[in-house]
Order: C-alpha cells, then sequence, then structure tokens
C-alpha cells in the first residue's frame, strides 16, 4: 500500500487534531440533539396520528395540524365503506377541557375521545386493550404516566374536567405532550365533557384501515376529488404527521430558532476546525515544501490536507452520533419526546461533513506557504 | 577527454525584493557543472549561494539568462513542467531534514517513489535499498524522533536518491552535524556522485565538505569570485568576471 501519509500523520499527531474532531462531534450532537428536541417536541402536535394504527385520516378539508381538527359530517363514514378496499371505519374526537383536580387550579387539557373496541385503531400503539377495556365505564379517563404528577392525581383518583368529574382509571404510555395535557376517554364520555362535541353527528377525524396498506394511496386519490374536497380531506397517516411537524415547525418560529442555532454550530465548527487543520498545516510546511521541491505537484498536497479533514469529519461524525444516542437514551430515560430519526442524523451527518471539507479547504491557504525556494533563503 | 556539460547557467541574473529595498542576489553568473562531479558552492552568508542554487535546480526563474539542466531550458518551462523536471530528475537534502514525524525511514523514502507512481512492491524494496546504501537498512522502521540528526540526515539523502536522480542538490547538508556524521554525510555524497555519475551540487561553508569536493566554485556579492578546479577542458565553463 502507498504510503498513507494524511492518515498516518492523523494518528501520530492526534493531539494536534484532536479540537478539531472534538469541535466537529460538538457540531453533530448540537444539531442532532437540538434537532430531534424540536421534532419531538413539534411531534406531540401529531401524537393522535402517530400514536394510532390507521391507514388513512378524513377530517375538515385544509387541516393544517393534527391537533387543529375540526368537525366533519358523520355521513362520511358510509362513504368511505363503500370502497371494498376500506376494511374498518372508526371516528376520533378532539376536544379540550379545563382539569381542577383535588389541589385546585385549571390546567387546560385535549380530550381524545376514542374507540373502547378491544381492536381499535385510534391510539392503537399507545393505550393496552386492557385500560382501553376501561372507559367503557361512563365518566372515566386515562392520562399518561408522565402526567400524573402534573395534574396531581393517580390511577383511582378523581378530578373535573369543565365542571363534569371523571376519575382516572388507568394510563397511557407515550401521549406526554410539551404544551397541554393528553387525556383519553371514550367517545361517549368526550362528548359529555366538551359540549362542542355534544352533537353526535360530528367527528374530528374518521380512522379507516384497509384490506391492504399498499392501496392506502390510490384509496386516497379516489376520495380527493373536487366533490369531495369541499366536504371532507383524507390523508395518509405519514402525510398528516408530517404535515402537522411542518406547520409547527413554521408556525411557532421554532424552525427558525433551530436553523440560527444550526448556523451557530456550524460556523463555530468550521472555525475551531479550520483553525486546527491551518495549525496542523503550517508544523508541516517544511516537509511538504520538501514534496514540492522533489516534484510533488501542489494539488497532490492539496489531497492530503483534504485527505485529512475528510478523516476528521468522520472521525467527528461518529462521535457526535455515539452522543447522540446517548443523548436518545437519556431521553427516554427521562421521557423527554426526542425524535432521532434517518432524517436529522442525515443532515446533521452531510452538515458536519461539509464542516470539515470546508475547513480543509480554508486550510488549504496556508499549503501557499510551503514554498520550496524558502527552504533555500 | 571533454566532459559532456548537464547543467550550465548562462549569464543568469536574480534579484529579490525586500521591504522596497531591491537586492541583487546574483548577478551574471555563468558555469557549468559536470555528471559524476561533487560541485560545491561556497561563500559568506548573503553572497547568492542559495540563490543560485534554486535556480539550477528549477525552483525559482531567473530574471536573465538561462539554466540549461539536461538538455532542458528550465526557465522555459511552465511551473507544472518544472515540476515534472524536478520529480523526474532531482533529488534535494536540505539542512533541517524536512522528515514527516508520522512516518518511519522506509515510508520516508518509499513515499518519494508512491509519487512517481512507482508500483508498491518495487517502491518498497528501492526504498529499503537506499536506505542500506547510507547505512541505516537496520534501522528503516524508526521514526524521525527515534534517530540521531546524522541519521536524519542520512534519511534524507536516501529519500534524494531512492529515484536516482541525475540531478542531487544539497544546501548545507553537514551544518547540523558534528564531525563524525559530518564526514558520514560528506563522503556518502561524494561516492553518490562518483558512483552514479550524478551531478551532485552543495551549497555549504563547512570545510571538511570543501576538502572533500571534486570542485569548489567560490561566490561573493552576486558573483562567481573563483573556481578552484582546473577548467581548461571546458569551453562552457566560465566566470562571471
Amino acid at each position: 500500500m502507498a504510503v498513507a501519509l494524511a492518515r498516518k500523520t492523523l494518528i501520530h499527531e492526534w493531539r494536534r487534531f484532536l479540537p478539531a474532531i472534538m469541535s466537529v462531534g460538538f457540531s453533530g450532537v448540537l444539531i442532532i440533539v437540538q434537532g430531534a428536541l424540536l421534532l419531538g417536541i413539534v411531534g406531540t402536535n401529531a401524537l393522535s396520528v402517530t400514536q394510532s394504527r390507521a391507514d388513512l385520516w378524513v377530517g375538515f378539508p385544509g387541516t393544517q395540524s393534527a391537533d387543529l381538527g375540526r368537525s366533519i359530517d358523520i355521513g362520511v363514514s358510509s362513504e368511505l365503506l363503500v370502497d371494498s378496499r376500506v376494511a374498518r371505519v372508526e371516528p376520533l374526537l378532539l376536544g379540550s377541557g379545563d382539569w381542577r383536580g383535588p389541589r385546585g387550579g385549571g390546567i387546560s387539557v385535549t380530550l381524545i375521545g376514542i374507540e373502547t373496541r378491544r381492536d381499535a385503531l385510534g391510539l392503537a400503539r399507545a393505550v393496552l386493550p386492557a385500560e382501553r377495556a376501561l372507559l367503557d365505564e361512563p365518566a372515566t379517563a386515562l392520562v399518561d404516566d408522565g402526567d400524573l404528577d402534573k395534574l396531581a392525581t393517580e390511577i383511582g383518583g378523581t378530578a373535573e374536567i369543565n365542571g363534569r368529574r371523571v376519575r382516572v382509571v388507568g394510563t397511557t404510555s407515550g401521549m406526554r405532550a410539551m404544551g397541554g395535557v393528553n387525556v383519553v376517554v371514550s367517545l361517549a364520555t368526550a362528548r359529555a365533557i366538551d359540549r362542542s362535541l355534544a352533537a353526535s353527528d360530528n367527528v374530528t377525524y374518521y380512522l379507516a384501515s384497509l384490506h391492504s396498506s399498499q392501496a392506502a394511496k390510490a384509496v386516497r386519490a379516489r376520495f380527493s376529488r373536487p366533490e369531495t374536497r369541499s366536504r371532507f380531506e383524507i390523508w395518509t397517516a405519514a402525510d398528516l404527521a408530517g404535515r402537522s411537524v411542518r406547520y409547527w415547525l413554521l408556525e411557532s418560529g421554532a424552525g427558525v430558532g433551530f436553523i440560527f442555532a444550526t448556523a451557530v454550530a456550524l460556523l463555530v465548527g468550521t472555525l475551531i476546525t479550520s483553525q486546527t487543520l491551518m495549525a496542523a498545516v503550517a508544523a508541516s510546511t517544511p516537509q511538504y515544501a520538501t514534496l514540492r521541491a522533489i516534484g510533488v505537484p501542489f494539488p497532490k498536497l492539496r489531497r492530503i490536507v483534504v485527505e485529512q479533514a475528510g478523516w476528521v469529519g468522520a472521525i467527528g461524525l461518529a462521535l457526535g452520533l455515539a452522543g447522540s444516542l446517548l443523548a436518545a437514551v437519556l431521553a427516554r430515560l427521562n421521557g423527554i419526546p426526542f425524535a432521532l430519526g434517518p432524517g436529522i442524523m442525515a443532515l446533521s451527518g452531510a452538515l458536519v461533513l461539509a464542516v470539515a471539507l470546508l475547513a480543509g479547504l480554508l486550510a488549504l491557504r496556508r499549503l501557499r506557504h510551503a514554498d520550496p525556494a524558502a527552504l533555500l533563503r | 577527454m571533454t566532459k559532456v556539460p548537464s547543467l550550465g547557467v548562462r549569464a543568469v541574473t536574480k534579484s529579490y525584493v525586500v521591504q522596497n529595498i531591491r537586492t541583487e542576489a546574483l548577478r551574471d553568473v555563468s558555469l557549468t557543472l559536470h555528471p559524476g562531479e561533487l560541485s560545491l558552492i561556497s561563500g559568506p552568508s548573503g553572497c547568492g549561494k542559495s540563490t543560485l542554487l534554486s535556480l539550477m535546480s528549477g525552483l525559482s526563474r531567473p530574471d536573465r539568462g538561462h539554466v540549461h539542466a539536461l538538455g532542458v531550458d528550465l526557465g522555459a518551462l511552465d511551473d507544472a513542467a518544472r515540476d515534472a523536471f524536478r520529480l523526474a530528475q532531482c533529488g534535494f537534502v536540505f539542512q533541517g531534514f524536512n522528515l514527516f514525524p508520522a512516518l518511519d525511514a522506509l515510508e520516508q523514502v518509499q513515499i518519494v517513489l508512491d509519487y512517481q507512481g512507482v508500483s508498491q512492491a518495487l517502491a518498497a524494496r528501492s526504498a529499503r535499498e537506499a536506505l542500506e546504501l547510507v547505512g541505516l537498512g537496520q534501522r528503516r522502521h524508526l521514526r524521525p524522533a527515534e534517530l540521531s540528526g546524522g541519521e536524519k540526515q542520512r534519511v534524507a539523502i536516501a529519500r534524494a536518491i531512492v529515484k536516482h536522480p541525475r540531478l542531487l542538490f544539497a544546501d548545507e547538508p553537514t551544518s547540523a552535524l558534528d564531525s563524525v556524521n559530518g564526514a558520514i554525510v560528506t563522503a556518502l555524497l561524494r561516492e553518490i556522485a562518483h558512483r552514479s555519475g550524478a551531478i551532485v551540487v552543495c551549497v555549504s561553508h563547512d570545510p571538511r565538505l570543501i576538502a572533500r569536493a571534486d570542485r569548489v566554485l567560490e561566490m561573493e556579492d552576486g558573483r562567481l569570485h573563483r573556481d578552484s578546479r582546473d577548467h581548461s577542458s571546458s569551453n562552457m565553463m566560465g566566470t562571471s568576471r
């Protein structure tokens, strides 16, 4: 194998390159962690979608986020069932309430009304069948186990929502939201508590499951014609969840904050990395000048520096990903919404590698000092 | 017998501007160097000897005059062509060794052949042979930090000769060495010139080196002052005056 000058220098002088590797790694951690937190927090607005098992969601036309659903006509259900590819349709209600526990004080809660049959689609991932069955009893509710303290309640405890007495009969998992509190009830209890839902001919969403999930796009297309678009809109679950996240990213300004903080992380990362690489080039100037003297063309010297930058980026990225996984574990242990997905990891990976390569390109300026004639002065 | 002139400098002039002050480093210098000889350029600091070495090796261009090396007018070549010429024909030994701290002796030498596109097996074998020639065959796996000053300079010489250059330039190769190592390096340079037939040019004011050179060219104030070998046999040779 040819002499791997870039790699051997990196290993031999690792202390010199360490600041660059750490700065790339920290940039990566910073971008991934704040991105995953932001997506996790914003994603809590779509929990009703992501914690359910429906293939398709049907709601008010133009709904921008899952939590902003408005009522649609109850007749939509039979329209959907006409299609033979649709296996089941069930309603889901979203309402709001003012929770007053034994300690007094009001907490705004989001009421999520779901079907109570054992194999229901609504919140199938967050509510166990046994807990769901408990909701058959009127005026019962489930709250997230992460919200028990916030609501100052426990299983078996009672509270009032909008002046109606409810009993907490169990908990959900993964329904903890960052803003309000999600309280899961049966459809009937939801209508009893939130008067805006009382009219039984209105539902917020219809959830549909298909015989084959593959058909989701085709079914959606069928029900997206202009004559139906004025009454309801149909989305795949992923569409509605993605639409909710995008809406809150743009609407809340949190997305702009993320972009700004990411830009700062990238700038600092680039500065530290380029300074480190420049110092490394400066330390090797006589050696590079010697290579120039024996006729090694300038582009080949550039390649050494860029290769070193690439290694710094790759090692830094690996550290960054390891740090982010650690952060994800800590977040999970503490019940913090942390959406560490492949998208944010790929984005961060691409950005920090770009940082390293940009820093390498900046460091190339120092190579100009590698003038072999200067060795003779 | 008339030798074939291989490295000729004709009426070259070179000046530098440092902080708006123009300094003439070389003034109308002409000389010719021959294969198989260790030629030494000597003179006080600032006399222009390093500048002359820089011009002769194609590292810089003269303001006026011509440098012909192995039949090539170096002044007429662009930067890339001069790089290619040096890569093919020139070896260099510098006062400061300039070895890569991360590489062992074998790799320091082998890397030159890597850049010439020589196959790995041949590059490694040639590098080993070059190190054996300078007496460091047994120490080829040591890094610069584990070598003495004299050993480092011998690695640098091995690096310079591994590609069998026809032109070998050395700038003060013994000035950082003690007497024993200085003598070893001097003997090596002389042997390389005589055995390989290369043109070996040294810039030095080390008396040990002056005593072993085949030819001594003394410079002063940017001019060639004295050429101590009998040079009546060559019509290309001359001095500036």
